[in-house]
């Protein structure tokens, strides 16, 4: 048990696989933002990492009793998400940044706004176009803020494997956002 | 022609050493590099949107209430050595679910004689609360979690819904409007609560449904 | 082979009585005080030696801190589901009939609902072959929950049983007198005529109508 009073992962996930399916809703609830960014800028939209989510939570339910450390409930989630963002075959286009389908579109931009957004949709594009191990390194640490150790440890591989993986990606973005 | 960045400037990007540290011809490199590839970064929070909780749980219920569901919950759960729990509790277990793989629950009285199950039934609540941002609905069924199952509002005329898969059984509950406020159902009969407030209660069984 | 088993249920059953120690413990801890923690999970140590549920001591606490009570309100509340899950297994098993924790539950909320350990008793009575003790305490629950007074609902559900109603039109009940309040008829007067349905349904009885004479609930 944590100190702020809520159930930890792990008295949750037993409960659920005892029978009481509605306890899901707590895990569901707790991580489904918390990975949310990663699979957005994974897939290039948040309507496609929301379905990416949803799916990987039922996987999650549906296998829960495989999940080997309960209390680990959200590093097992990611790597199911995870596998579900590797499998997306849809590449979506970027078309106006990171909007979902019910936010407002923002009103007059100032001039350096309009720069900085079209600055960051390129670089979401070419994300877009690296494979899907070198932006995952990428969106890791630079998105999220994992150190390569965190990365590692979380992918199960090495950091040496990482920074050769992340130090292409670098090459392969300048190749890509570089005018010729 | 490929353009390689220079692996010291490879290293700011990393985070591995500061721009100052570099010879002066590799700093408007390396400060080309943060801007293309760093300053550009959207590191904006993703909210997802809030039925994602709704949809999951829905396709969560449906994948629970077939009986191999259960059975594969049972047999996929983590084997701690509590055997000697699980032996007398396994042989019903099992029993049980062959029984309910095997036999159809087409009639009343075959189920009736499959009597001690919990068999759910879904049940619908359901809250008009139009002035409302937020409404869950907590109870027995769910731990009393206040966080746990969100309603999810319907159009815009202020009622609010989730359809739950209830065990057969009495529950109590109550609805939590905008994370604070606790409203009986007015659709439901009441009991006190033992707290100066009243529960609403619902009892369903799996041959009428919902009985209350 | 029997030894063997024996051996198994008795150990099975230790294992599950320290399981289930821990189980109140881990559900509770960090969501109640410790006080309360170690009340209720003395309390359900006393439950379960006495055969009855513990699983609604938790819900009750737990209740209990969704809603914000002071820990002394909580273990008043707990107590009270004790008290009421014990009188209702002695209510039913003053009867012969055996109670498991869902008839107990059953009785418990019956109680809470407003009846006496007796009307439990009578009620628990009428359970034979076709309508289960759990249903039969179920419906008479929920029938007081609505408001259906004491003694026309023992009765209703006395007569119910004895005229020979299914099952399934014996637990639809309180879903009938239900959609009567919400037409505008009380609940006692809905009851009532449900009582009567069922004793004229049951006339062809030599025996129904004495019995029925000597019900003690009757109005």
């Amino acid at each position: 048990m944590d100190h702020s009073g809520a159930p930890s992962d792990g008295s949750v996930v037993r409960a659920v696989l005892a029978g009481d399916v509605e306890q899901f809703a707590v895990l569901v609830r707790r991580y489904r933002d918390r990975y949310a960014r990663y699979a957005a800028h994974m897939l290039g939209s948040i309507d496609a990492a929301e379905d990416a989510v949803q799916d990987a939570m039922v996987r999650a339910y549906t296998h829960l009793g495989q999940c080997r450390e309960p209390d680990n409930f959200a590093g097992w989630f990611f790597l199911i998400l995870r596998n579900r963002c590797f499998a997306e075959r849809r590449r979506t286009r970027w078309e106006s940044g990171l909007e979902g389908v019910d936010e407002v579109p923002a009103p007059e931009q100032t001039e350096s706004e309009l720069e900085r957004s079209e600055v960051v949709k390129a670089l979401q594009g070419a994300l877009l176009r690296l494979t899907a191990e070198q932006r995952e390194v990428f969106v890791l640490k630079h998105v999220e803020g994992l150190s390569y150790e965190e990365i590692a440890a979380r992918l199960s591989t090495s950091v040496a494997a990482l920074k050769m993986r992340m130090h292409r990606a670098y090459d392969r973005l300048r190749e890509l956002l570089e005018a010729p | 022609m490929k353009r390689e960045w220079n692996p010291l400037v490879k290293q700011v990007l990393d985070g591995e050493r500061g721009i100052e540290s570099l010879p002066p011809d590799l700093r408007l490199e390396a400060e080309d590099a943060r801007r293309l590839l760093l300053d550009a970064i959207e590191r904006q929070a993703v909210s997802l949107s809030d039925s994602v909780d709704a949809r999951v749980m829905a396709r969560v219920r449906r994948r629970a209430a077939t009986p191999w569901s259960r059975a594969w919950h049972w047999l996929s759960a983590p084997t701690v050595p509590r055997w000697v729990v699980m032996v007398p509790i396994a042989a019903a277990a099992v029993l049980l679910m062959l029984m309910r793989t095997s036999t159809p629950p087409a009639t009343v009285e075959q189920r009736t004689a499959l009597t001690g199950q919990r068999d759910s039934v879904y049940v619908r609540f359901e809250l008009y609360a139009p002035r409302a941002s937020r409404v869950t609905v907590a109870g027995t069924f769910n731990r009393w979690d206040p966080t746990a199952t969100p309603l999810v509002r319907l159009g815009s005329d202020g009622m609010w819904t989730v359809t739950l898969a209830l065990p057969s059984g009495q529950h109590q509950y109550g609805f939590i409007v905008d994370g604070r406020n606790w409203v009986t159902d007015p659709a439901a009969p009441a009991v006190d609560d033992g707290f100066g407030r009243r529960n609403s209660v619902v009892s369903v069984n799996p041959i009428n449904g919902r009985i209350l | 082979m029997k030894r063997l088993s024996v051996c198994l249920v008795v150990l099975g059953g230790l294992a599950h009585g320290l399981a289930a120690q821990g189980d109140v413990r881990a559900r509770l801890v960090g969501r109640v005080s410790p006080e309360v923690v170690q009340l209720v999970s003395t309390l359900a140590d006393s439950a379960r030696r006495l055969g009855l549920p513990d699983a609604p001591l938790v819900d009750k606490a737990l209740e209990g801190a969704a809603k914000g009570a002071a820990p002394d309100r909580i273990a008043a509340a707990v107590q009270t589901v004790f008290g009421q899950l014990n009188v209702a297994a002695t209510a039913i098993r003053s009867t012969g009939t055996s109670a498991g924790a869902q008839e107990i539950e059953a009785g418990a909320f019956a109680l809470g609902a407003g009846l006496t350990s007796d009307d439990v008793a009578a009620i628990a009575r009428t359970a034979d072959g076709t309508h289960p003790t759990m249903a039969v305490l179920q419906v008479g629950g929920a029938l007081a929950a609505m408001g259906v007074p004491r003694g026309q609902t023992v009765g209703l559900v006395q007569s119910a049983v004895r005229s020979g109603l299914p099952l399934g039109d014996l637990t639809n009940l309180p879903a009938q007198v239900q959609a009567a309040a919400a037409g505008g008829v009380p609940p006692a007067a809905a009851a009532a005529g449900l009582e009567r349905a069922a004793e004229a349904r049951a006339a062809p009885n030599p025996h129904a109508n004495s019995k029925a004479k000597t019900n003690p609930h009757r109005p």
